[in-house]
């Protein structure tokens, strides 16, 4: 009885997600998200894999690129709210130097450590919709939505959307 | 001396700006359904870009030879629209004008081995060949032509629906022009 229940709690969860998407997101498939293994701009070996468990926000920029640039100071505020226990954020740079990654990301989201996509091979293997683009992977590694383009994530419709996910497991 | 310096350049802004609002206007479309904003770049800017990058000069040149238009697009129905560059024509004089392709850079590239990271920056700055613009959903990138000595059209088609069979729109921008460094800029 406690498990029917339970599931019932867990599916108006979900419901209540993926009833009224914030603008911008849409709904995937659920499909297995691509592998991702890359190095942190501190060296630091990132594995997907390793992330089971919670929710993930993955986000492909460029410095170069004027929406991620505007987004970005945006999803520092995100990182600093959320318990990366709950919604790991994870930025992944689209083959920039570190230098130029550096000067940008140390001024406006100082506490990222970003992966470095050095030759871009792990971006094309996602195939985001342009740069931005932020997926959310979920606990069991599926991909679950996709955010088109950059937008402002404190915004109350997205904070909404966002506490909604990581109560569901 | 200065003061005469000063009240040249004053002079010269103000003349240039009723030319750059008119411009923009000119590269700009706007309805209920579609924005489209069009950018045309001079070699200079395209080169700072690419150097900015770290491309090597080889690579920049190729770039610089070719005609940069750069297009931004917002789809503002309720439906899908189709962004097919298959179905954007550019011309002049009623002629067709060819674009380059991704295949063509690819070749360029493996020619002169241009490293991946500069082939992916490169592949990221280009308008994608096709894509099902979701409501609300924006696209932006390069596209590139040979130069051409005089005005130019683009016209852009669009299909509408996610089966394609929706209303087909299409967009005409006429008196584009390949932008030297010399030119007034649009922004």
């Amino acid at each position: 009885m406690k498990k029917i229940v339970f599931s019932l709690f867990i599916l108006t969860l979900s419901l209540q997600v993926s009833a009224a998407l914030p603008p911008g997101l849409i709904k995937l498939d659920g499909r297995d998200a691509p592998a991702l293994k890359l190095k942190s701009m501190d060296e630091e070996n990132y594995d997907l894999k390793q992330s089971k468990g919670r929710w993930v926000f993955v986000h492909f920029w460029a410095a170069w690129c004027g929406p991620c640039r505007r987004e970005m100071p945006k999803i520092q505020a995100l990182y600093s709210k959320f318990d990366q226990q709950t919604l790991e954020i994870i930025l992944i740079n689209t083959a920039e130097s570190d230098d130029t990654v550096f000067g940008f990301l140390g001024a406006v989201a100082p506490d990222i450590d970003p992966l470095m996509d050095r030759d871009g091979l792990v971006t094309e293997v996602w195939q985001p919709r342009g740069l931005p683009a932020t997926f959310f992977v979920d606990p069991s590694g599926k991909l679950q939505y996709l955010a088109l383009g950059g937008r402002d994530w404190t915004k109350a419709e997205y904070m909404q959307f966002l506490n909604n996910l990581v109560k569901q497991k | 001396m200065n003061t005469i310096l000063r009240f040249a350049l004053l002079l010269g802004i103000f003349f240039s700006l009723p030319t750059i609002a008119e411009e923009k206007k000119k590269l700009t479309y706007e309805d209920k359904d579609l924005y489209v904003r069009v950018f045309l770049r001079s070699p200079e800017q395209i080169t700072a870009f690419y150097q900015g990058r770290e491309f090597k000069q080889q690579a920049v040149d190729q770039i610089t030879d070719t005609c940069n238009v750069t297009v931004i697009i917002k789809n503002k129905t309720l439906d899908v629209l189709w962004l097919e560059l298959d179905n954007w024509q550019f011309s002049q004089n009623q002629q067709p004008i060819h674009r380059y392709k991704r295949d063509y850079w690819a070749k360029q590239w493996d020619e002169i081995q241009l490293k991946q990271a500069h082939r992916s920056t490169f592949g990221w700055t280009l308008m994608p060949e096709v894509r099902d613009l979701r409501t609300d959903e924006g696209v932006g990138g390069s596209l590139y032509i040979p130069k051409q000595s005089g005005k130019f059209s683009l016209t852009l088609n669009f299909n509408t629906g996610s089966n394609k069979q929706g209303k087909k729109r299409s967009v005409n921008f006429n008196h584009l022009f390949c932008r030297k460094n010399t030119d007034v800029e649009s922004e």
